[in-house]
């Protein structure tokens, strides 16, 4: 039952990256290579925003609220909502459009963290472009990729009501626009934290967009 | 001087003049159209919950201690479910049939709730309307339009494609959306935090002191009109557009990072008691004196 284990490991998350760690999750970390590479990248993402950023390790104030937000939203902290990890789940597989709204938000949500860890901090201390770009590429590709996939849930969306449809379809085509075009702004210009806050923001658009796609289709 | 039988014919031909266009009317429209109408006892702060995919829902304050819900559906394809549990009514549109086209799945939802009701609405297409309720409300939509006014409370709206206006809004307003264009209009918020990638938004009324205003765009047009009785610090950036500005802004005495990239300024205007932060990627802004 490793995916129940997952769920509940998931669960305990925030406690786990603050350093309380109960015996069944450390027990679950022992026995399961997904949830230890999920660790494995938090770890190596808040090091490596620490030793950047020496003097400012937080993320920006915004990072946080936005993050935490989220994880408010979704239940993921504080009181989770009975049942909502209860439905069978390939976690972390680039298949989270199986799954209902808050697991699917919360799954983009990591994905989301370690972007917004990789594009916080201050320019001033990285003065290296290409350290910069690379930081950013590395921390948007399998965000990218995962959301391209997902794509394929709206184009096979239920043609239920056009008007709907048409509306989900353009603000989808405007947000990849937007992504396009702040990642050639920061292509151009690596330590343009404003370009970086809005790719940013429109990755977080676009993983919450198609998390409504999905939650829609399930509910026709 | 007619016969007797000329006025019997006269007298059909008005029959028919009145029944024809009535059919006619009658055929105009859909032939299960009904309205339902329920009433539930609530106490104080009672919350509603709304989920329509198709139609308008206009929600309405009033003294009394009770929601009525006023729901008009197109056709039976369609059904109203109603209830109470405590103090929340739940209300929702479900579809049953199977395949059905959009106008035979509407409905039309106009709700009087008390003016303390905490409401979560989520409609995707059709319109939502809130007036004078006070209570804490979150708005979903996909295409519909979002229409408040003399609300209060913490008040988050979300759309996709619809358009949000506010007008004497209170308390904290959070508004996000892909490409609709917001109105804010003579807000009463102390926070205001207003988001949307391509749409524009217009904010005129006074900045009150110690209020916070964040509005944010990728495109499109960021407007504000301030009055000289005004009193705010400005931050404002378009990373590739252009920022018009009609206030005379002393610059900020304390030491503060100006923006490397794109187009900003910084500054106080008048004693600079409310924080005013405008920033778009590719888009306008323009900070207007308001006549």
């Amino acid at each position: 039952m490793r995916v129940a284990n997952c769920s509940a490991f998931l669960e305990q998350l925030e406690q786990w990256m603050e350093g309380e760690r109960s015996p069944s999750a450390e027990a679950h970390i022992r026995s399961c290579q997904t949830c230890r590479n999920l660790i494995a990248d938090l770890d190596s993402i808040r090091d490596t925003a620490s030793s950047l950023a020496a003097t400012d390790p937080e993320p920006s104030e915004r990072v946080w609220t936005a993050l935490r937000a989220q994880l408010q939203d979704e239940g993921l902290i504080h009181a989770l909502r009975p049942g909502v990890w209860d439905t069978p789940k390939r976690w972390l597989q680039g298949t989270f459009w199986v799954l209902p709204r808050p697991v699917l938000a919360g799954a983009y949500l990591v994905a989301l963290i370690a972007v917004g860890f990789a594009l916080s901090g201050s320019s001033g201390l990285l003065n290296d472009s290409n350290l910069w770009m690379s930081r950013t590429q590395r921390s948007t590709q399998p965000l990218s990729a995962s959301l391209e996939t997902e794509e394929d849930a709206i184009s096979s969306m239920a043609d239920t009501n056009p008007v709907v449809t048409a509306s989900l379809r353009k603000s989808l085509a405007i947000i990849d626009n937007d992504i396009a075009l702040c990642e050639k702004s920061v292509r151009e210009e690596p330590q343009n934290e404003f370009a970086r806050d809005y790719l940013y923001e429109a990755y977080q658009q676009k993983a919450d967009l198609i998390a409504q796609v999905t939650e829609g289709d399930e509910g026709q | 001087m007619s016969t007797p039988s000329s006025r019997s014919g006269s007298l059909s031909r008005k029959v028919a003049g009145v029944i024809v266009p009535g059919l006619l009317l009658l055929s105009a429209l859909p032939a299960s159209a009904d309205k339902i109408q329920r009433h539930f006892k609530v106490d104080a702060r009672p919350v509603v919950t709304v989920h329509n995919p198709n139609g308008t829902i206009t929600v309405r304050a009033w003294t009394k201690s009770e929601v009525m819900l006023v729901a008009t559906r197109a056709t039976d394809q369609v059904v109203v479910d109603a209830e109470q549990n405590g103090n929340r009514v739940d209300i929702l549109t479900r579809q049953v049939a199977e395949s059905a086209s959009p106008e035979s799945t509407r409905a039309d939802y106009e709700i009087s709730v008390p003016e303390d009701a905490e409401l979560q609405i989520h409609d995707d297409s059709g319109g939502v309307n809130v007036s004078n309720v006070l209570g804490d409300m979150n708005v979903e939509t996909i295409a519909a339009d979002v229409d408040m006014a003399d609300v209060a409370g913490y008040l988050t709206v979300k759309t996709v494609g619809g358009s949000f206006q506010c007008a004497r809004c209170a308390g904290r307003l959070e508004v996000s959306s892909i490409t609709g264009n917001f109105r804010l209009i003579d807000l009463r918020s102390t926070y205001v935090r207003a988001q949307t990638s391509d749409g524009n938004i217009l904010f005129t009324g006074q900045f009150l002191p110690n209020s916070t205003y964040r509005l944010k765009n990728y495109n499109g047009v960021i407007e504000v009109r301030f009055s000289p009785e005004d009193s705010f610090d400005l931050n404002a950036t378009s990373l590739k557009g252009k920022v018009h500005n009609e206030a005379k802004l002393v610059p900020p005495s304390h030491h503060r990072f100006l923006p490397r990239f794109g187009n900003g300024l910084f500054g106080s205007y008048n004693s600079g008691r409310a924080m005013v932060e405008l920033s778009s990627f590719d888009g306008t802004i323009n900070i207007l004196k308001r006549n």
